[in-house]
């Protein structure tokens, strides 16, 4: 595996990630227990869209007309180009990229292509980002060992990389997803008195 | 300029940034960036208070991880204080304020030009003895609410004491900013501000990256 690989998956890279729940927390809020469910709904309804959009990035498309159109909620679309943003900041020192605002799938792709990460990688960096970021966020909302949300990530290890080759494969439409319940609850999220994460 | 302001919850960090506002008002153009733990209560606070517009004071949230927000992962701030610019002009000093954290919090000179570490008689009185980067090597150590010491059995001038040998020739300024305010520290920043208005930049004392200069966006 890409050394450099490692370093974009790595939640010690420098780029917002650890102050989102991607959703998460409303969701608790909302009486959510099953995080392993909830991050198998993203990985359908969200990243695995995400993921198709950062390998097109990644070849030169970055489709963010398309991807605006998937993504209605104006609170997502604005903590997805933020997440974006804070990416190419720190991936600027190191790439040569644009600190610019589009959202982080997007994002991630025009920083694989300069790092040099292939299709695939980048489909499962997407896809794994938006997985260990719920699942990382998890451990301050819930009552929970560590090691079980690791263990959750292990778990999907066989459906992050069947589909990041999918992913990177595929040649046709666009895919159009639509995850209307974590499009709804987001704005309720940013009205909470009390919260932990951005998003 | 860029000042980070950290210490641990209670010490009295929005308290001094206030006050600071109040008396550098007149003579820079100011704006906060909160780093809330849970809520926007430090931010609030600071409208709260008056001493700036209201859009001259924004927050992070920190995603639980306070250390995080000021030092390993800064793109969050950083992003704040240039749409804190972008939404009210430039401005002249921009405070960082960090979520309340224990004694090892310190900012990241990518972030904050100097430092100010507030900690306060109430939180024991052996705090200086047990250090941390903060206490040892911040621009300037705030030991504030001097005036509870007898109320809480503390020493304040143990604490000086101690937190001054610790710091060779750094500065230590006792304060109770409810009592005297922030005179002794608007005097310290005041110098700050216009060694860093003569050249562009300034040493802090928290550097301990030899390439921290090299850094490709520095303007010299």
């Amino acid at each position: 595996m890409d050394p450099l690989t490692l370093l974009l998956a790595d939640s010690r890279f420098p780029s917002g990630s650890y102050a989102h729940s991607l959703g998460l927390e409303q969701a608790v809020n909302d009486g959510l227990r099953d995080v392993p469910a909830f991050i198998r709904a993203r990985q359908r309804h969200v990243a695995s869209a995400d993921a198709r959009f950062a390998v097109e990035a990644r070849r030169g498309n970055v489709l963010e007309d398309e991807w605006y159109a998937r993504t209605p909620s104006p609170v997502l679309r604005e903590s997805a180009q933020r997440l974006g943003s804070q990416l190419l900041r720190s991936a600027a020192k190191i790439w040569d990229v644009p600190v610019a605002r589009m959202p982080r799938p997007l994002a991630l792709g025009v920083v694989a292509a300069a790092a040099g990460v292939s299709d695939e990688d980048t489909a499962l960096l997407a896809l794994y980002d938006d997985a260990a970021t719920v699942a990382s966020a998890a451990l301050k909302l819930l009552p929970l060992d560590p090691a079980v949300t690791a263990r959750w990530l292990a778990d999907l290890a066989p459906d992050l990389a069947r589909v990041a080759q999918a992913i990177a494969h595929d040649d046709g439409p666009l895919p159009s997803p639509a995850a209307v319940a974590i499009e709804l609850s987001a704005p309720i999220h940013l009205e909470q008195r009390e919260r932990l994460f951005a998003s | 300029m860029r000042i980070g302001v950290g210490g641990p919850v209670g010490s009295g960090k929005s308290s001094l940034i206030a006050a600071l506002c109040g008396a550098l008002a007149g003579e820079a153009r100011l704006g906060v960036v909160t780093n809330d733990i849970y809520t926007t209560e430090d931010a609030e606070f600071l409208r709260s208070t008056g001493v700036l517009p209201e859009e001259r004071i924004t927050a992070v949230q920190t995603g639980g991880c306070p250390h995080t927000a000021i030092r390993d992962d800064i793109s969050a701030n950083l992003e704040a204080v240039e749409e804190l610019e972008a939404a009210t002009g430039p401005l002249d000093l921009v405070f960082v304020e960090s979520g309340g954290d224990n004694l090892t919090a310190i900012f990241s000179p990518a972030l904050a030009d100097v430092q100010i570490f507030v900690i306060d008689v109430a939180g024991g009185d052996d705090i200086p003895r047990k250090g941390g980067p903060g206490i040892a090597r911040a621009d300037l150590l705030v030991i504030n609410k001097t005036d509870l010491a007898p109320y809480v059995g503390a020493d304040d001038a143990k604490m000086v004491r101690e937190a001054s040998e610790r710091r060779g020739s750094l500065p230590v300024a006792p304060t109770s900013l409810r009592t005297e305010g922030a005179d002794q520290v608007a005097g310290w920043v005041r110098a700050q501000l216009a060694a860093f208005r003569a050249h562009g930049h300034l040493h802090s004392s928290m550097e301990g990256v030899p390439d921290h200069h090299h850094d490709h966006d520095h303007v010299h």
